[in-house]
């Protein structure tokens, strides 16, 4: 039964850290940058919602439009101040680059509002859960989960059903290819950008309600990210979203693993270590992913 | 007797730079007797160890041209051997560091086997990681200390065996050495058979594994010896702090640290790290000093590093040395 809780209660984490990745590896996918401070994202996108819900009087879960903007104004700022010189240099000064803008964000948002761990307090759903039989979901976590799906189907429609989406996918296909036949690729990573940081800043919005925010945050879910996208594949919408849940999965069970086997060294303290090693063990015997086409 | 000969040639650098040099060799050495004050000397000891951890960061991620993020991992083991072998056993650092080498160039063998197979983002992603784990088990970790860390027994009288001192200038000159062999390894590294099959490996990998050079086995090779510069630069840290634990000796910021500062000073050439850890320990120091220090201003520090970081990313990913080569090849 606790087992059966705990794969419940993964699902529902997981769809989260899925739609951290999804932003992630569509990113990578159309200009192979690995954004670094796509936790960093994240973090500026859970403050967003905390902030505009405590000043404005208004329920956190209103406020994720506002997480939105912030997170593509975000990400097109990033694009058109940085990342379009990062894209002329090699490779390991496109790493250090979204590096230091990781490190920006980070102490900027230091600066700005200190060290103190916060959370949403009051809301709607905030400290009320659904029983199912003898599960307890709790509502803040349902309805992130649910949301994420949603915006999971809404970008897979947008890449897959529309001509905007299209264009993108032959970016990331082949670039030259793609400006041969009139596509304004410049703008395409733009695009790429404004929904990576789109989204990531929705999941922000959505994991306010049940988890604190506070400057460093980002590594940990940029990490988990990472491995979402590597076990996914990098540049796979489809695999990040099952990469997503299945390491959430993992992330709830191992503890309970753990705690069955009666090892004292295998508790929740070391379930992201699992998720980095996971990381490890899977890019060096399956590199392409589980749904990888880019390699 | 070939390489010892070649690690002393300095004879293919330029003029100017051999006057430089020689110039800044004058100034290491008689600079505890200029009268600078305690603040400055601690810089320059963070100078010359970040200068050592850069050099041998330099042999795989500037000649090699792999992105190695993970250096940090090493630093902890170097670090954790000494002084662990100095609690239990009491074992004098002069043996227990070169254990702590040893046990680097182990791990990075077993480590390195896999992480080899994989290239670019993957590569970099999974060094992290590696050191990631290792940091969190320290952390978790009750036999060492934990995430209190462990204390070095602080002996009555100076000793020279195991390290400790009154004075800091002591330790100055031990990292002093240190500097000087590396530059000097360095210098023979450049010229010999592993450093030109690694150069060949940075530019085409394909091509060199077609002229016969098995490229995974000169990146394993190459990343063993980055990281016993880096075990021994631990060692330093952990005799010169007395106090060590996971959060200092193996954080993600101290790999980053240590690639940049090689990345900024400009990767693959002899002074490159040495130009970016003195352009990026004083930086960072003086400005950790005066603005840490007030309140209300926590981050700022960061945030100029990080702009800086952004900034020669963008423009010169070559680093300082790429614009002074650039300033000198116009002039030519």
């Amino acid at each position: 039964m606790i087992i059966i809780d705990a794969i419940l209660q993964g699902i529902l984490m997981g769809l989260l850290f899925a739609l951290v990745a999804l932003g992630l590896t569509i990113i990578f996918g159309v200009m192979d940058i690995v954004n670094f401070a796509h936790g960093e994202f994240l973090m500026i996108g859970m403050y967003s919602a905390y902030w505009t819900s405590l000043l404005l009087h208004i329920d956190p879960l209103v406020t994720l439009p506002a997480s939105a903007v912030v997170g593509i104004l975000l990400g097109l700022a990033s694009y058109y101040f940085l990342v379009k010189y990062l894209l002329r240099g090699p490779m390991i000064a496109q790493l250090f680059g979204t590096f230091g803008l990781m490190l920006f964000l980070r102490y900027l948002a230091m600066f700005i509002w200190g060290t103190d761990y916060r959370i949403v307090q009051k809301g709607l759903l905030v400290g009320k859960s659904l029983s199912v039989g003898p599960f307890n979901l709790d509502w803040t976590k349902l309805s992130a989960a649910i949301l994420s799906l949603l915006a999971f189907f809404l970008v897979y429609n947008l890449l897959h059903r529309t001509k905007l989406g299209k264009a993108l996918r032959a970016t990331a296909l082949n670039k030259e290819a793609a400006s041969y036949m009139g596509i304004k690729t410049d703008r395409m990573n733009a695009l790429a950008w404004a929904i990576g940081g789109g989204t990531v800043g929705v999941a922000g919005g959505l994991l306010v309600n049940f988890w604190y925010v506070y400057p460093t945050i980002g590594l940990l879910f940029v990490m988990i990210a990472f491995a979402s996208v590597a076990l996914g594949g990098f540049g796979s919408i489809k695999g990040a979203f099952f990469a997503g849940v299945l390491i959430g999965i993992i992330e709830m069970l191992f503890p309970i693993f753990g705690h069955l086997i009666g090892s004292d060294f295998l508790g929740p303290h070391f379930k992201f270590t699992v998720v980095y090693f996971a990381y490890f063990i899977i890019v060096v015997l399956r590199p392409q992913g589980l749904f990888g086409w880019k390699h | 007797m070939e390489t010892l000969k070649d690690a002393f040639d300095f004879r293919d650098f330029s003029k100017t730079e051999r006057i430089v040099f020689g110039l800044f060799t004058l100034f290491l050495l008689i600079f505890p007797w200029l009268g600078a004050g305690s603040f400055v000397k601690v810089v320059l000891i963070q100078f010359l160890l970040f200068s050592l951890f850069g050099m041998g960061w330099n042999t795989i991620g500037g000649y090699g041209g792999q992105v190695e993020l993970g250096k940090a991992q090493y630093v902890g083991i170097g670090a954790y051997t000494v002084a662990l072998m100095m609690v239990w056993w009491n074992i004098p650092f002069w043996v227990s560091m070169p254990m702590g080498v040893l046990i680097a160039i182990g791990y990075s063998f077993i480590i390195g086997y896999p992480l080899f197979r994989l290239k670019g983002h993957y590569f970099a992603i999974a060094t992290i990681c590696t050191s990631l784990v290792l940091q969190d088990v320290f952390i978790n970790w009750k036999l060492v200390g934990a995430a209190k860390g462990i204390e070095i027994p602080i002996r009555e009288q100076p000793d020279f065996l195991y390290m400790q001192f009154k004075s800091d200038t002591y330790y100055y000159y031990f990292i002093m050495i240190f500097f000087f062999v590396a530059i000097l390894y360095m210098n023979g590294f450049r010229k010999s058979k592993l450093g030109y099959q690694l150069r060949m490996i940075k530019d085409d990998e394909e091509a060199a594994e077609s002229l016969g050079i098995d490229a995974r086995w000169c990146k394993i090779k190459a990343y063993s010896i980055a990281s016993a510069f880096v075990a021994v630069g631990g060692g330093f840290l952990t005799v010169y702090n007395f106090y060590i634990d996971p959060y200092s000796v193996m954080d993600l910021d101290l790999s980053i640290k240590i690639a940049l500062m090689a990345m900024l000073g400009g990767a693959g050439s002899l002074w490159g790290p040495i130009i970016g850890a003195a352009f990026l320990v004083p930086l960072d120091r003086f400005l950790g000093s005066w603005l840490g220090g007030h309140k209300g201003l926590v981050g700022l520090d960061f945030m100029i590093y990080s702009t800086l970081i952004m900034f020669v990313s963008a423009y010169q990913p070559r680093g300082i040395w790429g614009i002074i080569e650039q300033f000198r090849r116009k002039g030519a």
